[in-house]
């Protein structure tokens, strides 16, 4: 089964590049290099977003979280000039492991539920098999059918917080 | 945990695999959020425990055959959009005030 294998080889690579660049981004002290390790991982992700038979999300993760999301980071880091995290003063290992267990804990600790869980009941289906050409089409319908008023209301969300962001990045801000 | 559901073409990858990615990234991304000091980092690592979720509906969606997880995908991209232009004009309206984005020297509300 070459195609098999082939989507195997594709899921591994892409969430190696995703797991490692997540990981140096956390590692990163530079907030550039932090922001550019996201991208990669952001590709990784829509990679594995084609895979689970999602190309429309697949698109969207590029072009609104690399493209745009993460270019207005960018441009925020380079606006207030944000060199090197200082070097700390005190370096609180005590929070320091604290928080890395935190961390780890939960891990280990959702990944072992979500793999224990039961695989989750047949949904109403909204497409007779999920991976098929329809289903662009069908993600479009249900946005303007089902999901009409969480689309308004999205709109209006984003207006919103296109003039607080404004509103707050006034000069005179008092 | 099989993606073999009926009516549902079969996964070449296991389901699983796909959401111990997700877990994993969510673990990374919340490691960031509590070990970083700069708030733009740590809005960085939040970004990231947003998209490792994302996954993970996406999973769901690919397992139930049903689109409803991909669309709250979408909104969850949406919102993370108008979180992020928020967010960021608000340490930028910081930074003019304090001259730092370090969480630990904002701590006016701490106490």
């Amino acid at each position: 089964m070459p195609a098999f294998s082939g989507q195997l080889v594709v899921f591994g690579f892409a969430s190696f590049f995703a797991l490692a660049f997540a990981v140096l981004m956390v590692v990163q002290r530079t907030p550039v290099r932090s922001v550019l390790s996201l991208v990669v991982t952001f590709f990784g992700l829509s990679v594995l977003a084609v895979l689970l038979a999602a190309p429309f999300i697949a698109a969207l993760q590029i072009f609104v979280y690399a493209g745009a999301i993460l270019v207005l980071f960018l441009f925020v880091i380079m606006l207030l000039n944000l060199k090197e995290e200082a070097a700390d003063e005190d370096d609180r290992p005590v929070q320091r492991t604290l928080g890395l267990l935190v961390a780890l804990a939960l891990g280990g600790l959702l990944a072992g539920a979500t793999l224990r869980a039961p695989a989750p009941p047949r949904g109403t289906p909204s497409l007779s098999s999920i991976p098929s050409p329809d289903e662009i089409p069908a993600l479009g319908r249900l946005l303007f059918s089902d999901y009409l008023l969480a689309f308004e209301a999205l709109s209006l969300l984003l207006l919103v917080a296109a003039v607080g962001a404004l509103l707050l990045s006034k000069r005179k801000f008092e | 945990m099989t993606g073999a559901l009926p009516g549902v073409a079969p996964m070449a990858v296991p389901p699983g695999a796909f959401l111990v990615v997700g877990t994993l990234l969510f673990a990374i991304g919340l490691a960031g959020a509590l070990l970083k000091r700069n708030a733009i980092s740590i809005f960085l690592s939040i970004e990231l425990m947003m998209n490792a979720v994302n996954l993970l509906f996406l999973t769901y969606a690919r397992m139930r055959g049903d689109l409803a997880g991909q669309m709250i995908v979408f909104f969850v991209i949406a919102v993370a959009a108008a979180e992020a232009a928020v967010g960021l004009a608000i340490f930028v309206a910081l930074f003019r005030v304090r001259r730092t984005v370090d969480v630990d020297k904002i701590a006016l509300l701490k106490w």
